[in-house]
């Protein structure tokens, strides 16, 4: 991880502006956090935050870890 | 006494304090900063060495305080002042801090920070996961009530006169809520898509984002909100309303000033009647603005706002009196008329044909009208935007040459720096220190201007250098054109002739209400204030209507809640709240190339399509923490959302005072040689603790970097305690035992995942923690004695501890783990110190409350009738805490029971 990390507020105050993209990338299936950041081009330590805030106000869900040790997280149908 | 007792901080000290002074009868405020109390003991997973839930004993004691009869409990409450009378009593000053939401109605449904579109680093959970400006603290809070984070007024909505919500507008705009956007908006002001395209926009003037690369583009994002909206409807969606009320209101004028008024006040219920003298509505907005920077259709859907709303437009229809709008049965008039004259040069031959004034001129082609300008050189003259608007349109009808005399320089140039930058990019010249002193002509049309060169002298009272001719350099210019620019006046006829009012120029008003000398008769916009700009007059327009409506309604005019604002967050404060900043290149101006758009009338501006207008609203720092998109008052069942509150500072009487403000936690900052915040696998004890409850914000254990489950976690013990370094060199009492009882929980949680602990020594001193510290043991955590001298990032995120390995002589050792919590210490909370403006609350040599009788009587300060509970005086483990703080009940109750006697 060379590049320098950006603020955390900086990273927070992005969810609001990320999060359509965050979902959209699990249209088509569940994905890990780095799988995620991969179709975002973003670092996956920024994603977490948004996939963590997603997941806490009810867009996303998780399913049982892969080998791998990593949640696959997947779109949660809104009430 | 308005209360025995006054507790300040309501943790586990706090709580059990209120309690126990509670149960014998003694009567408690309990003040907390936070919106909720319980403390740092709510927050944790579990405690040592029971390993018994936190939350399933911390709960029943916040509900017991605040539920019971003798406990009031203050949130969001600091304690500025306590002063101790002469008789033993103490008298506190309080401010109970604004939550915009009525508690009393708030039933913690969570629905508006659902809604909310602010995203802010959630303090209770240590920055692990963002929250909402309007948050409920969290699951367990008590009282479970919502709060909405809002700092003040962010710079760009305190800034604009017309008071629309320009950070809530942003805000919608970046999480993708266009249409909401447009509606706040709408809330406001009826011309969305003028300001998008005329606005001077002074919210970006002082746009915090401005110190850094440059300032978010409010006002493109709102032609990019205005014209998506108006592209799906092209009619308002809504009518007039359902609700009438009484009265019915004469507007003159049809510019921004008397659209707004006209709006504010249909919206309300009232019947209201544009009268405007020119054939169509709209005033400077389409007769003055060329159609390049503002097109007629704009301003036409713009105006489809107001007259929706019932309002009737009367055009062609100049109101020749007062008189005639009273005859005619209106309950209330407001004069927008505006300032529909230029100014004249007063220079010899200024009458003749081919010298016109800027409106004049502009008006001509608004209305389709144009000359041909085809090879004619044509000079304006003027400093202002109206200038440099005159010019530029002259250079679409195919001037050959456009210059543009200036009695000042560039500096003193009233016109906005764009405008010029665009004009020169245009092709138009600029003869600047340069004015006319005759306009030369054959026949009775213009062949030249004769100028003179000019110098700045001394400042005029305007504050700039009044220009001064410089003789003997006269001389003649040929021009077929000359559009005199020179500034605006209005045109007073209606009410010069009246004898309540009078007066020539513009009108006299009450500067608050914008009442005349006639009561029923308001004023305002360029008319009242002399040439201003959109924005400010479309603000005149909303205080007049708001003080017609008080007239109308029988309220009075004494302007009490008109303005609701709250005073703008500094930039200083906004850009203090980051460490660091990523910054983008500026947006820059969006124009079609100069060369191509001189030759027409097309917008010059370019738009911003949906993902520059989401980009560009991400640049907003959130300067005022709440928006005021109002998301959560349209999401909220119980109208609990209350944005007129404001903070209230309490008086209370009160005879003695428990001092329960608890500790801080050690900034890993501080460390920087063990990464934390550099490396995002470096995470503090409290970090996990969050990780560890059953409200995680991760669901699990997992790495912050990628979302993995972490197979090595290794716990760095003394993170800020015993450490000279860093200013404290104790041991902070709870560290190896919170550390040892996550190792367990970790254990449960990830049965595969090795933990090492790296300790000094291991200190097991209470009831069961040495049993405890074996059981950890013999579970298989490892546990290896060494100082951690340095971390550094391995491949894949994980993280090489550098270490002193003492048990095996002292070698320097590596090892590498993919997870480090660091076990940082506790400091004091020096807060309470300060608490005393007439008494000495003196500190031990750490920093901590003085109890100066440890020994016979803990919890007794230095100031009669004041005691410490719980961490403010020491640093103590939860049982501790709950020891001392009965102390220090049963001394304040015996202090009042003195008082008392």
């Amino acid at each position: 991880m060379s590049e320098e990390r950006r603020d955390l507020r900086e990273i927070v105050r992005d969810e609001m502006l990320v999060r359509d993209r965050v979902l959209a990338a699990l249209e088509s299936g569940p994905k890990t956090v780095p799988e995620i950041a991969a179709e975002l081009g973003a670092p996956s330590y920024e994603v977490m935050h948004w996939v963590m805030a997603a997941r806490k106000y009810g867009y996303l869900g998780e399913s049982l870890p892969t080998e791998d040790g990593y949640y696959r997280y997947t779109l949660k149908a809104k009430e | 006494m308005d209360y025995d007792v006054l507790v300040v901080g309501g943790g586990t000290a706090g709580m059990e304090a209120a309690l126990s002074l509670g149960d014998m009868g003694y009567s408690v405020l309990l003040a907390e900063q936070q919106a909720s109390i319980g403390g740092t003991m709510i927050l944790l997973s579990k405690v040592f060495p029971t390993l018994d839930c936190a939350s399933c004993i911390a709960t029943p004691k916040m509900a017991a305080a605040f539920h019971h009869p003798q406990v009031t409990t203050w949130t969001s409450t600091e304690v500025d002042e306590i002063r101790r009378d002469p008789d033993g009593t103490f008298r506190a000053s309080l401010t109970r801090k604004a939550t915009c939401v009525d508690p009393a109605k708030c039933t913690g449904c969570q629905q508006c920070e659902l809604a909310c579109t602010v995203a802010i680093p959630d303090q209770f959970n240590f920055g692990l996961v963002g929250r909402r400006a309007a948050y409920i603290p969290f699951s367990q809070a008590v009282p479970k009530k919502a709060v909405i984070d809002r700092y003040g007024d962010s710079p760009c909505t305190f800034a604009c006169p017309a008071g629309i919500k320009a950070h809530g507008y942003v805000s919608l705009v970046r999480s993708g809520l266009f249409d909401a956007a447009m509606e706040l908006i709408l809330e406001d002001v009826p011309i969305p898509g003028c300001l998008g395209r005329a606005c001077y926009a002074p919210c970006e003037e002082v746009c915090s984002r401005r110190e850094l690369e440059g300032e978010v583009p409010i006002r493109l994002l709102k032609r990019f909100v205005a014209d998506r909206y108006y592209a799906a409807h092209p009619e308002p969606a809504y009518g007039a309303p359902e609700q009438r009320r009484d009265g019915r209101v004469a507007v003159v004028g049809s510019g921004p000033a008397g659209l707004a008024a006209a709006y504010d006040l249909a919206r309300k219920g009232y019947s209201v009647t544009i009268f405007e003298a020119a054939e169509q509505a709209g005033g400077m907005l389409r007769y003055a603005i060329p159609s390049y920077r503002l097109p007629n259709e704009v301003v036409d859907r713009d105006i489809a706002n107001v007259t929706a709303l019932g309002v009737e437009i009367r055009t062609g229809h100049r109101v020749e009196s007062i008189g005639t709008l009273e005859s005619a049965g209106f309950d209330a008039v407001f004069l927008a008329c505006g300032t529909s004259r230029d100014r004249a040069l007063g220079i010899e031959g200024e009458d003749q044909e081919g010298v016109v004034s800027s409106l004049a001129f502009l008006n001509r082609v608004n209305r389709g009208e144009a000359p041909d300008l085809r090879g004619k050189r044509v000079v304006v003259v003027g400093g202002g935007n109206v200038a440099i608007d005159s010019a530029r349109v002259a250079r679409r009808l195919g001037a050959q040459s456009v210059t543009i005399q200036y009695r000042r320089t560039r500096d003193e140039m009233p016109a906005f720096a764009w405008e010029i930058e665009g004009a020169v990019e245009e092709g138009v010249s600029f003869e600047y220190l340069r004015a006319p002193v005759r306009f030369v002509g054959e026949n009775g049309a213009l062949t030249g201007v004769e100028s003179i060169d000019m110098r700045l002298g001394e400042p005029d009272e305007s504050g700039r250098r009044r220009p001064v001719p410089v003789p003997g350099s006269e001389r003649i210019s040929a021009a077929d054109l000359v559009v005199t620019a020179v500034g605006l006046e209005t045109v007073s006829d209606l009410w010069a002739g009246d004898p309540r009012v009078g007066g020539r120029g513009t009108i006299a008003v009450d500067p608050l209400t914008l009442q005349t000398t006639i009561l029923h008769v308001f004023a305002g916009g360029d008319c009242a204030t002399g040439p201003t700009s959109i924005v400010a007059a479309l603000g005149q327009g909303r205080r007049a209507a708001y003080f017609i409506d008080c007239l109308l309604s029988g309220r009075p005019l004494d302007g009490d809640g008109y303005d609701h604002r709250l005073a703008p967050v500094s930039h200083e404060v906004v850009l203090g709240r980051q460490a660091s900043y990523r910054t983008a290149p500026a947006d820059g101006k969006r124009e079609r190339p100069g060369e191509e758009r001189q030759h027409d009338f097309t917008e010059t501006e370019l738009a911003l399509d949906e993902q520059q207008a989401r980009a560009a609203a991400g640049r907003c720092l959130d300067c005022g923490g709440c928006c005021e998109c109002h998301q959560c008052l349209k999401a909220c069942p119980a109208e609990a959302i209350d944005f007129s509150q404001r903070d209230r500072v309490e008086q209370v009487h009160i005879g003695s005072v428990v001092v329960s403000t608890g500790f801080h936690l050690f900034d890993a900052l501080r460390k920087p040689q063990y990464g934390y915040g550099r490396y995002p696998n470096v995470i503090t004890a409290m970090q996990m603790d969050r990780l560890l409850t059953p409200t995680r914000p991760y669901d699990t254990v997992l790495r912050p970097s990628d979302g993995r489950i972490p197979e090595s976690i290794a716990y760095v013990l003394c993170t800020g305690s015993r450490d000279c370094g860093v200013g404290n060199d104790l041991c902070s009492r709870v560290c190896c035992m919170y550390s040892i009882k996550q190792a367990e929980l970790i254990m449960g949680a990830l049965p595969l995942a090795d933990i090492t602990i790296y300790f000094i020594d291991i200190r097991a001193f209470g009831k069961g923690f040495d049993e405890f510290y074996e059981q950890a043991r013999s579970m298989g955590v490892y546990f290896v004695k060494g100082r951690v001298a340095r971390i550094e990032e391995a491949e894949g995120d994980n993280l090489a501890l550098v270490y002193e390995d003492i048990a095996n002589g002292g070698k320097v050792a590596r090892a590498e783990h993919d997870l480090v919590v660091l076990s940082v210490g506790l400091l004091p909370n020096q807060d309470a110190l300060r608490l005393f403006s007439n008494g000495d609350l003196r500190a031990d040599e750490h920093h901590y409350v003085l109890e100066i009788d440890e020994d016979q009587t803990p919890a007794r300060t230095s100031i009669e009738g004041v005691y410490a509970a719980g961490s403010s005086a020491a640093v103590m483990d939860i049982p501790d805490t709950i020891l001392h703080a009965a102390s220090a009940a049963a001394l304040a109750g015996a202090y009042v029971e003195r008082l008392k006697a």
